[in-house]
This record gives structure tokens, sequence and C-alpha cells, in this order.
């Protein structure tokens, strides 16, 4: 059980750094010009960090398939990354991508 | 209104890869013993999924304050940067609307919102379409944690469906990787979060994203010279 006092405080500070976070330089928008290089750095976040938000994951999972050295999750996703330049359809690419999954993990275990 | 519902729509697809990481997230303030509004509370107002993971599951562990907000602000530094990248189309918004796109700020609607950068032809229909993705992700993930705190993680193990949140971001990534510079800063991004995985309190993700910015900076400078 959380103490209650103990929990309102850690949620209060998240809640004001997040919105902090979150808010500094959209609140400054309307005064700060931002010059076109730094418009075209903008244009490289999701670059810099989407693979970082799924590649441990995939990488350092342990899966079930043994020819694959557990693996499956890591190479499906290199893979689908790949058909997504044919098909960029996010529905496709998902159900593509559980469905190999789902696949290798039921050859896997056969 | 029209980018609104484009913006709505567009999150739509990835909500498969969003309701278990919300069924998660549930049941772990379930597992934590919190009363539903402290949960409820919680998501609605830090409203960071990886944060309130990680910090949840640090206040069961009764750790010290600084600890436990250390951590949740440093998962969540990486808002800072799609901040940053948001704020051009919020130039001529109204400080309520400037607001509400900085506390609705997610991983998911940032994204869906640089894969349809090119089709804005103004700020105000940008930030309709962003909007349009706020309302969408919010119902999908509030939903979901509500189902996952009632119900405990529901999706069943065997699909797997916690992989259609990776998915869903390579889905999203790939159309913003326009030249080969992008795509070069990608290929870094991958390599060195695996290499700075093990770093504490989850910091490699926020060191991999700012040399990989600091490299993207390095790319676009002019060439000596030239």
């Amino acid at each position: 059980m959380i103490d209650q006092g103990y929990f309102l405080t850690n949620v209060f500070l998240l809640v004001v750094g997040t919105i902090l976070i979150r808010g500094c330089f959209i609140a400054v928008s309307h005064r700060v010009n931002i010059s076109p290089k730094l418009r075209e750095l903008f244009t490289y976040i999701p670059a810099a960090i989407f693979p970082a938000l799924v590649m441990p994951a995939a990488f350092f999972h342990h899966g079930r398939v043994e020819a694959l050295a557990g693996k499956e999750r890591f190479l499906i996703l290199l893979f689908m990354a790949l058909i997504c330049y044919f098909k960029r359809n996010t529905l496709f690419i998902i159900g593509l991508g559980l469905g190999l999954l789902y696949l290798a993990n039921f050859l896997g275990q056969a | 209104m029209e980018q609104f519902k484009l913006g709505f729509r567009s999150i739509i697809p990835i909500i498969s890869g969003i309701v278990p990481f919300g069924a998660v997230m549930g049941s772990a303030f379930a597992e934590a013993k919190l009363e539903f509004w402290q949960a409820m509370l919680m998501n609605v107002t830090v409203y960071a999924g990886a944060a309130q993971l990680a910090t949840t599951d640090l206040m069961k562990l009764n750790a010290a304050i600084l600890v436990v907000v250390t951590t949740g602000l440093i998962i969540n530094l990486r808002f800072l940067l799609y901040s940053a990248a948001m704020s051009p189309y919020l130039k001529t918004a109204s400080p309520f609307i400037k607001f509400i796109c900085a506390f609705t700020l997610t991983d998911q609607s940032y994204a869906a919102m640089t894969a349809n950068v090119d089709s804005f032809k103004s700020n105000e229909e940008a930030t309709q379409f962003y909007l349009g993705t706020a309302v969408s992700m919010g119902l999908a993930w509030h939903a979901s944690v509500i189902a996952g705190f009632v119900f405990g993680n529901f999706a069943p193990a065997s699909l797997s469906l916690d992989f259609a949140i990776p998915l869903s971001f390579v889905a999203l990534l790939i159309p913003t990787l326009k030249t080969s510079k992008h795509k070069a800063i990608a290929l870094l991004s991958s390599i060195l979060s695996l290499l700075f995985y093990s770093l504490p309190m989850k910091t490699g993700l926020i060191v991999t994203a700012l040399i990989s910015i600091g490299a993207a900076w390095a790319l676009i400078q002019p060439k000596q010279g030239a």
C-alpha cells in the first residue's frame, strides 16, 4: 500500500515537471523566431528518438523461436521497416507484423 | 474541422499498440494497490505511460521522492524536443490551445503529426490535426488504462499485442526519413540506443536522442569551402 501523502507529493512534482518540459517551448513560441536551420533540425527529431524508443525493446526481448536465436521481434521489426518503404499503411504494417510474429511463435513451438 | 477529423482518424490504426500498453499500465496501478481515483489522478495529470509505469514501480518499493521524480522526468525529457518541434505551428495559437497541446503531447500524437506534416497548408491546419490526434489518443489511452485497472491485463499473451507499439512507431517513422541524412540519423539512433540501453534510470533514451540530434546538427551545417 502506497502512503497517500507520499503518492500525492510524487504525482504533484511529476505533473509540474512534465508540464514544464512539455510546455516550455510551446509557451514562448510567439516570442521566439525559429530560424530555418533550427526548423530543419526539428525534422530530425523523429529519426533521433523513435528508433531509440523501439529498438532496445525489440533487440533485448528474449523470444521463443530458437532457430532465430530468440530475436524474432527484432528481425520482424527490421523486415517491417523495409516493407514500410513500399506500403505506407500503418494498419497494414501493424497487422502484418503481428501476424508474422504469431506465425514465428507458432512455427517455433511446433 | 476536416484536419481535426484527419488527425483523429490517424491514431485509429495505432490503437492496437496503445491498448495493450494502457492495459499494462492499468493493471500496474491495481497491483500497486492504488485506489481508482489515485490511478486516474496520476493517469490524467501526468499522462505519460512510460514514466508512470517506472514511477509506480518505484513508489511501490517506497523509493525516495527525489529518485521517483527524477526518474519520471528523465524519461519525459524527450517531450522537450517534441515541444520545440511543435512550437512553430503554435506560434499564433491562443494560450488555452497552447496549454492543451502541451498537456496532451505524447509520442504517438507527435509521431502522427510529423508523418503528415507535408499535408498542412497553414499552422491552423497543423494545430487542428494535432488536436484531433490528441483527443483520439486520450480516449484510447484512458479507456484502456481503466479497463486494465478493472479487468487486469486482458490482452492475451499469445497474440503479443505489445509488439504493436514498436510496429506503430516504425510505420510512423519511415515517412519522416525523407533524405539519406535522416536515414543515417535513424541508424545512428538505433545503434546508440542498444549501446546505451543499460544506463541507469533509463537515461539511455535521452543520451541517444541528444547525441543523435547533435549529429544531425553537424550534418546540416554547410560544408566548408562550399
